[in-house]
């Protein structure tokens, strides 16, 4: 039975994964599949954590939300500070380093 | 007193390379040629003690080379062979030095030339007097980088250029031989020394075929450096050197080094009848092929520059016959008629404002009797005349060839060069000195005797080009059997001299009249002109040896150094597999990695995630 929200929680990571390497338009978007992923990680966690009967699982879990709102926090602020500079928050445009 | 002899030559080519601008051009020309006089002086006192009383002698300096395999000596070794060369250097040497204070004055580098000279004799020294093969290579190298210098004496004339460059590339080519066969004798006795070596050769019969191998390499050595058929091209083009040196290096004594070599190898030529047949076919060859060239050459030292070759010729010829104290003695004779002749001829370039085309000569006998006895002794000395120093060697040399009936084919050779040495002997006597004058007016009026610095060696020399066959005839032939052949045979050589000699008369007396006394035939006179005309530019550009040698190995090489070393290897191969080639993939591979970071971050997150999923994957995998 916790084979299918394995699967599930699995299918999120990716729809996650999917997000951030498709996407070209939006970087509000890809700081969504970051979230996306965590809580899919979370998830798996949670889970993993009720089957095997362990807490260490549920303490992670904690752990990386606090994580996931503080980078949302500075994902957030770093995109309004690019905003203001360059007018514009397509990924596509974020290509100023390359080799 | 022994080591004297090759430091006081040494000696003077050092003080006058070196401090020449300080002594001065006179004090040079004094300096050396009194210390070569000085060292002649050892030289007949070194002949005394080690011929005339018959002590060899063997001097040990220090060592050299020592290593497991091979240990070799600076070593002196003086043998009658080394001593009787050591008068001829000497001398010759000596004369010739004191004929360069004259024939070279105004020259602004007499110092220079002066310690050439010294030095090449010193080298020379060296090399007759090493007692083992790497200390003869010293002054076989040394002599051949002198002959450069020399021949390169006036460096600013192209043609004097070429010709050094040639003389020392085609000296090379022999060189290469001697160094094969010092190794390949290294390998097969273990030693260098001449007296090792001859012990080994007695005691043990050694390998044949490797025996014949070392003497044929050796041979091409001498081949070399004695201008022999083949290599013999730079001989005559040397002759763009002064006229004491073309006395000196190309006469009477590089050029027998050579020959030397091959008599002081003689133990080991004797252990190979294959090679020994080869030795004399070659040198009979380049008697021939050097006698019919120097017939009909215009140039006044070019004839005598052949006829050089020619005498080499006999003299390795006779080598093969296996008679080398004839070939040493014909050396020695040839050394002082030779150096005669050059040294006139030098004193007839002088007198006739340097001029050296024998055609624009003639009619000299009256303004410069002096040289012309000089050269008409020179000449029958060289023709064998009887009684002069040419006839002892040359005539037992033709005996001892007919002797040997297997190979006839040689004395047959070498009669009809006698013959034609005469012809061209007379023709150069005839046009430079007897025939109408050719020269421009003001040309003949300047003609004069020599001064006395150039007189007195010629003096000399002709005493020794007329005595020492005499003299030295018991001294060097007293081991040689004479061949019993009947007299018409031993007179058959000198008769045939005197018919060549007369030819040449008739023919330079009468060729203008007897075109237009033989009204024969208009259609055969042009035949015979036609024909005469391609048989003279055969023989005038010396059987088109040049022509061969340059069109067929010197351009292929050339090409091939261009096209194939060059181009398709250091220009191709070695540079694409080498820096350019590698650079320029490394470049690209780079390129192509570094288009992975392509400043988009999508792309980033994509390669992250794959190489995530690949590292972790390999690792569930261990």
């Amino acid at each position: 039975m916790y084979y299918e929200y394995l699967t599930i929680g699995i299918i999120l990571f990716i729809l996650g994964v999917l997000g951030i390497v498709l996407n070209r338009s939006n970087l509000i978007i890809m700081l969504m599949s970051i979230e996306l992923m965590l809580l899919a990680i979370s998830v798996l966690f949670l889970i993993n954590s009720v089957a095997i009967n362990n807490l260490i699982g549920q303490i992670f879990t904690i752990m990386i939300l606090t994580i996931a709102a503080a980078e949302s926090a500075i994902g957030l602020a770093i995109l309004v500070a690019y905003y203001r500079v360059r007018g514009t928050i397509a990924v596509r445009s974020l290509n100023l380093l390359r080799g | 007193m022994y080591i004297l002899v090759l430091l006081v030559p040494l000696l003077s080519a050092i003080i006058s390379g070196l401090f020449g601008r300080r002594i001065g051009t006179k004090g040079a020309g004094v300096l050396t040629s009194s210390c070569i006089v000085i060292s002649a002086i050892v030289s007949y006192y070194i002949f005394y003690e080690t011929i005339l009383n018959s002590s060899v002698t063997y001097i040990k300096l220090w060592r050299w080379f020592d290593s497991e395999l091979l240990t070799t000596y600076f070593g002196l070794q003086f043998d009658s062979l080394t001593s009787t060369m050591l008068i001829v250097i000497t001398s010759v040497s000596a004369l010739v030095h004191i004929y360069s204070i004259g024939y070279m004055s105004g020259d602004p580098h007499i110092p220079r030339f002066m310690s050439y000279l010294s030095l090449f004799t010193f080298l020379m020294i060296v090399l007759v007097t090493s007692d083992n093969y790497i200390q003869l290579f010293i002054g076989w190298e040394g002599v051949g980088l002198c002959s450069y210098l020399l021949i390169n004496f006036w460096l600013t004339r192209i043609k004097a250029n070429k010709a050094a460059i040639k003389a020392m590339l085609i000296n090379r080519v022999g060189d290469i031989g001697l160094v094969l066969a010092m190794i390949k004798i290294l390998d097969e006795f273990g030693a260098l020394e001449f007296s090792t070596i001859n012990s080994i050769l007695s005691v043990s019969g050694e390998n044949k075929e490797s025996v014949t191998i070392i003497c044929l390499l050796l041979f091409l050595g001498a081949v070399g450096k004695s201008a022999q058929l083949g290599l013999h091209t730079w001989l005559p083009d040397a002759m763009e050197g002064p006229t004491p040196v073309s006395a000196l290096i190309h006469a009477a004594t590089m050029v027998t080094a050579g020959v030397f070599l091959i008599i002081r190898s003689g133990p080991l030529f004797e252990g190979s009848p294959l090679a020994l047949i080869i030795v004399t076919i070659l040198g009979a060859l380049t008697a021939f092929f050097a006698a019919t060239t120097g017939v009909v050459q215009n140039d006044l030292k070019k004839v005598i520059a052949y006829s050089t070759c020619s005498q080499l010729g006999y003299m390795v010829m006779i080598c093969g016959l296996s008679n080398y104290s004839v070939s040493l003695f014909h050396l020695v004779n040839h050394a002082f008629f030779k150096a005669l002749l050059f040294l006139s001829a030098g004193s007839v370039i002088h007198a006739v404002s340097d001029e050296q085309d024998m055609r624009k000569m003639g009619g000299l006998i009256k303004s410069i009797p002096l040289t012309y006895t000089m050269i008409l002794i020179g000449s029958l000395s060289l023709m064998g005349f009887p009684y002069l120093a040419g006839f002892y060697s040359k005539d037992l040399i033709l005996e001892l060839a007919y002797d040997k009936y297997y190979i006839i084919f040689a004395y047959w050779l070498g009669v009809f060069s006698a013959l034609l040495t005469a012809f061209y002997s007379i023709r150069l006597i005839y046009l430079t000195f007897i025939m109408d004058s050719n020269s421009r007016k003001e040309d003949l009026l300047k003609v004069h005797e020599s001064s006395w610095s150039i007189i007195i060696p010629l003096l000399l020399l002709a005493f020794g080009s007329i005595f020492v066959g005499y003299l030295g005839k018991e001294i060097m032939l007293s081991n040689v059997v004479s061949p019993i052949i009947s007299n018409l045979v031993k007179v058959v050589p000198l008769l045939l001299s005197l018919l060549g000699a007369l030819l040449a008369f008739i023919v330079y007396n009468n060729i203008i009249i007897t075109e237009y006394k033989l009204n024969i035939s208009v259609k055969i006179i042009w035949f015979i002109r036609n024909l005469y005309h391609i048989i003279y530019t055969f023989f005038n550009s010396a059987w088109q040896f040049n022509y061969i040698i340059n069109h067929f190995f010197i351009n292929n090489i050339w090409k091939f150094g261009h096209l194939i070393t060059y181009r398709v290897i250091d220009r191709g191969i070695l540079e694409i597999i080498g820096p350019k080639g590698i650079s320029k993939v490394l470049i690209k591979l780079t390129r192509v990695i570094s288009n992975f970071q392509s400043g988009m971050v999508f792309n980033y997150a994509l390669i992250m995630i794959v190489f995530t999923a690949l590292f972790l994957s390999g690792v569930s995998m261990l």
